[in-house]
């Protein structure tokens, strides 16, 4: 019998309730039972994405007045609805906003911003207040409360190093440094790279050759179909394999990964056009995979960085910021753009003000996408309404 | 890796003496090392251990008289004991201020293997353990006597059931195959022939004893001598070999610096053994200071102890359960008075597998969060042991928290990595990013977790 068949039976006679086996423990704190795991992709853009240039407020002159080198072209801004539209090289994130999957947040932030990539970012991994320190990442408390033993394919972490939001105190998380480990394993000889050092390349052959939980990911990709050919850059490599892991029913509750070199304080319009078109194609990929194998009501894709950036350019570029859009993309989302649009004209040190608090949006993926209380890893600020 | 460093793991089990061998040299400091006192105080736990064979014959009675439940609780002692003998030896491990003697007493452990498992009896044990320990700097013709003429290594080559007319020659060919010479540099004649000699060489209360009903007074050749020789003639036949020199030399080469020495350093370092009459302290001191000049960093898959005790000592991590340091040690295929088999732990390539690396990450995830080195579920299985607290204290690693993302970086690498290649730097400064602030309240988790990424590199394995 299918694992998840079985789990959907038990659930079924035992009403969910007392006396559950330590290994359905990750169920009983769910309300529902459903055939395929819920999940979500979080993508982080790293360096502080220029939320104005992403999802421009075109309709407010102060919006060109602010920006004249970096701004863009209101006729060039695509999927344009009460004021506000993506960047040109967003033409899929307009396509699913259109189709009712996409939603944006806007002015996502929070209270007292840190500037400083390092710590901001922190704040967000940890999902902690400006002046807290915490050592756990949220996904990672997320995951030590959902699973009663240690499951390391709780979370997939496709990057080349750790990510503090999925440290827990177990390790339910991997990280994957190349996924292309998992197609070659009994042939990875040839992937490792040699050195002059025997010693070394014996230990890295047997590092490639490792990965805890590997065997379940074997067989999540076995069962994969490929149908869709994703683009050939470093986020369309990692979408594309997190998109097999999906279609493979590996059950894991979130997988992560990060797209780099947003801290565009110079030379603003080309880099940043490069790095939207990779991001837009990649997902915009990733969604119409999972639509086409009906899996779009089971997953939530979410985007975002850890600060916006300056409202006025500094030439050509712009300086680190605070408050940025957030994107919500899935079946499960009702496709709202939630919040006021961007006000220009009340800054703080040239900077927008946080309307939105990015644990709200933890609390309401936590709550609607994972089945989750949000208060029990210490998320107390109120679920944000309207996103799923 | 600085080299002071580098030669802490190497002459001991952290970087705990690299601050010592920066200060005196690396010459003063293994001479120092020479000079370090042996604490020859019986551990508490073995004073009720039966000792003389007469205590070891009313002890076999008892079990014998003794029902099932009563036998098994003589077990769990025996057990309890053993596991005490090994906490007591890595605390002398992890306190000594000059480890050298513990790990030269380790490598003769590895060399002349005796196992509690075989031996059963841990005051045995125990006294083998010393002789390796007050002669860890001696002679190797004189260890090699003293050791063959333990009460562990009697019973453990099974020389108790060598005797006159029923010859078992399992001392004798280990004596020759794995102790000394070597395979290949003498024949099975001679095996038999030494096996003859050893007849009867058996348990005493010391040390062995020849018993006079069970001995061979045959006249016999041994690797071309002939005459009437005992256990002590045959070891000084064995060392006027012109071979002998270079089985030991080798493996104190694997043992300290190279996984694989070149023949011409076997050689070279063989030969002057040979000169100096096989005392250890003229042999290792030529070794440790013509090698400490040289660019030799990178050839060696760090053992289990190197690895374990490295990390502690980096996480600053004083307190905590031993027992937990033993298993782990288990798990990672180096237990202490336990090797598999005579031949010893082979080290090298078979301190990896795809296994012993997986725990090893897991043990550094699980120290560097202030967690014990193994998992809850592993502790539960332990028996006898209380569940421990998951969190054991505050792990913190050291670093100048008025440099900045770069120097952070290099001063834990220094201590840490052979090699630091391009890709590994990119990744460390993602980690810690050029606005990290190294007086922030999460500086030292962020520390934590670049320390934490580097223990868990292939690079990290090898020094």
């Amino acid at each position: 019998m299918d694992r998840r068949k079985f789990f959907k039976l038990t659930g079924t006679y035992t009403g969910g309730s007392l006396l559950l086996p330590s290994f359905l423990h990750a169920f009983s704190s769910q309300n529902t039972f459903s055939l395929q795991e819920k999940s979500v992709i979080f993508i982080q853009l790293n360096g502080g994405n220029d939320g104005l240039n992403t999802f421009i407020p075109f309709d407010n002159p102060l919006y060109y007045d602010l920006r004249p080198n970096i701004g863009i072209a209101k006729d060039d801004i695509v999927g344009k609805t009460k004021g506000m539209g993506f960047h040109p090289a967003l033409k899929g994130f307009a396509t699913m906003q259109a189709a009712g999957h996409l939603s944006v947040v806007q002015n996502v932030g929070y209270p007292e911003p840190n500037r400083s990539h390092f710590r901001s970012q922190e704040i967000w991994q940890t999902g902690s207040a400006s002046s807290e320190y915490l050592n756990e990442g949220w996904i990672g408390r997320y995951l030590d409360a959902h699973y009663n033993e240690h499951h390391p394919t709780g979370g997939i972490n496709l990057d080349s190093i750790d990510n503090l939001a999925l440290k827990g105190v177990e390790p339910n998380s991997i990280t994957v440094k190349d996924p292309n480990r998992f197609k070659i394993r009994n042939t990875s000889d040839e992937n490792v790279q040699l050195s002059e050092n025997p010693q070394l390349d014996f230990v890295r052959k047997i590092a490639t050759s490792v990965v805890e939980g590997s065997d379940e990911i074997q067989k999540a990709l076995a069962k994969a179909k490929v149908e869709i050919s994703y683009p050939k850059t470093g986020l369309g490599k990692n979408l594309e394999w997190i998109g097999k892991l999906i279609k493979g029913n590996l059950n894991s509750k979130v997988y992560y990964t990060s797209l780099g070199s947003f801290d565009t304080h110079d030379n603003q319009l080309t880099l940043h056009r490069n790095k939207l078109s990779e991001l837009n194609d990649a997902v915009y990929t990733l969604y119409s995979d999972l639509k086409q194998a009906q899996l779009l009501p089971y997953v939530t894709i979410v985007v975002f960085s850890e600060f916006g950036r300056r409202v006025k350019d500094n030439g050509k570029g712009t300086d680190h910021g605070t408050a940025a859009p957030m994107f919500i993309i899935g079946g499960n989302t009702k496709g709202n753009i939630i919040g006021n649009n961007p006000n220009l004209a009340d800054l703080d040190k040239g900077d927008l003000k946080y309307e939105i608090d990015f644990r709200s949006v933890y609390g309401s993926i936590l709550e609607n996408q994972l089945d989750f209380d949000p208060t029990k890893i210490g998320i107390k600020n109120p679920s944000l309404k309207g996103l799923f | 890796m600085n080299a002071n460093t580098l030669w802490s793991l190497r002459l001991g089990f952290s970087n705990k003496q690299s601050s010592a061998i920066e200060k005196l040299g690396i010459k003063s400091f293994v001479e120092q090392s020479f000079n370090t006192k042996v604490d020859t105080v019986l551990p508490a736990f073995l004073e009720d251990s039966p000792k003389t064979m007469e205590e070891f014959k009313a002890m076999r009675q008892e079990i014998k008289k003794a029902d099932s439940e009563a036998q098994k609780k003589i077990l769990k002692k025996q057990i309890k004991g053993a596991n005490e003998l090994k906490i007591w030896w890595l605390s002398k491990m992890q306190e000594e201020e000059f480890p050298l003697q513990e790990k030269m007493t380790c490598f003769w452990h590895n060399h002349f293997v005796s196992t509690i498992q075989k031996v059963k009896a841990n005051y045995w044990i125990y006294q083998h353990n010393m002789i390796l320990r007050e002669n860890a700097f001696g002679n190797f013709r004189d260890i090699t006597k003293k050791i063959i003429q333990s009460n562990a290594m009697v019973r453990y080559l099974d020389n108790v059931d060598n005797k006159k007319g029923k010859l078992n020659e399992n001392l004798s060919r280990e004596l020759l195959e794995l102790f000394t010479i070597g395979i290949g540099n003498y024949t099975e004649e001679d095996i038999k022939n030494g096996a003859k000699a050893l007849a009867g060489l058996n348990l005493g209360n010391e040390k062995a004893v020849y018993r006079k009903a069970l001995e061979d007074n045959d006249i016999i050749t041994y690797l071309g001598k002939t005459g009437q020789f005992k256990v002590e003639e045959i070891i000084d036949i064995i060392f006027e070999q012109k071979n002998t020199p270079y089985f030991l030399t080798e493996k104190i080469l694997k043992w300290f610096l190279y996984d694989n020495p070149s023949k011409e350093l076997i050689t070279y370092y063989g030969d002057y053994f040979k000169k100096i009459d096989f005392e250890i302290k003229p042999l290792l001191l030529k070794i440790f200071t013509e090698e400490f000049t040289k660019n030799n960093i990178g050839n060696k898959i760090k053992d289990p102890l190197v690895y374990t005790f490295q990390l502690m000592d980096e996480l600053q991590i004083k307190e905590t359960n031993p027992m937990l340091i033993v298993q782990f040690l288990k798990q990672q295929g180096m237990d202490l008075f336990n090797q598999p088999n005579v031949k010893g732990w082979i080290g090298g390539n078979n301190w990896m597998t795809s296994q012993i690396y997986l725990q090893r990450n897991n043990a550094s995830d699980f120290l560097s969060s202030g967690q014990n080195i193994i998992s809850r579920k592993k502790q539960e299985m332990m028996e006898d042991e209380p569940m421990m607290q998951r969190k054991i204290q505050k792990v913190k690693v050291a670093y100048d928290s008025n440099g900045t993302n770069k120097t952070i970086i290099k001063e834990l690498t220094d201590r840490l990595l052979f090699t630091v290649e391009e890709n590994t730097q990119k990744d460390m400064e993602t980690i810690l990013k050029y606005d990290f602030n190294p007086k922030s309240e999460s500086a030292d988790a962020a520390v934590l977790r670049l320390f934490n990424y580097i223990t868990k590199l292939p690079e990290f394995q090898i020094i």
